[in-house]
């Protein structure tokens, strides 16, 4: 049962961090490990089969959404 | 029992609608837009709707990323 309160812990303090951060390209590692947390909050909440599917999805879809602001935010290859 | 972590998720909703209020950035926006669509989760899971939450795992970064092609920088 502490493992979910320490999971919700370090999602609010990386929030903090993700709004107390002004450089953009350091809000990115916090954001991911949002998702992490918030991972593990799904996959501890419910004693269900199906959930551990839910927190995959979770997983691969902020993987995704954060790895696609930061290749957009860093602006590609750059032509020589 | 889940009280505290229910807390902590309306803490996340607070503080990502906070920040997408205040930022000026187009991408600090969309950081922030994605810490309150992680605020959302826990509450969807906690109901037992597993269905629902697997869809909108699925969905919500397809928005993100349409979102992304609008603020794109342009190729010098």
């Amino acid at each position: 049962m502490i493992a979910i309160y320490v999971c919700a812990g370090i999602a609010v303090y990386a929030a903090i961090r993700v709004i107390a951060e002004r450089n953009t390209m350091r809000k990115l590692p916090f954001l991911n490990v949002v998702s992490f947390a918030v991972t593990g909050i799904i996959a501890l909440l419910l004693p269900h089969p199906i959930t551990i599917a839910a927190a995959a999805a979770y997983f691969v879809g902020s993987t995704l959404e954060s790895n696609a602001i930061a290749s957009t935010w860093a602006g590609g290859i750059k032509k020589p | 029992m889940n009280d505290v972590v229910m807390f902590a998720s309306v803490l996340l909703i607070l503080i990502g609608m906070t920040a997408a209020i205040f930022n000026r950035d187009p991408f600090d926006k969309l950081i922030s837009l994605s810490v309150l669509i992680a605020g959302v989760f826990p509450f969807i899971v906690e109901r037992g709707f597993l269905d629902v939450a697997i869809a909108t795992a699925l969905i919500a970064p397809l928005s993100t990323i349409f979102t992304l092609m609008v603020c794109r920088r342009v190729q010098v």
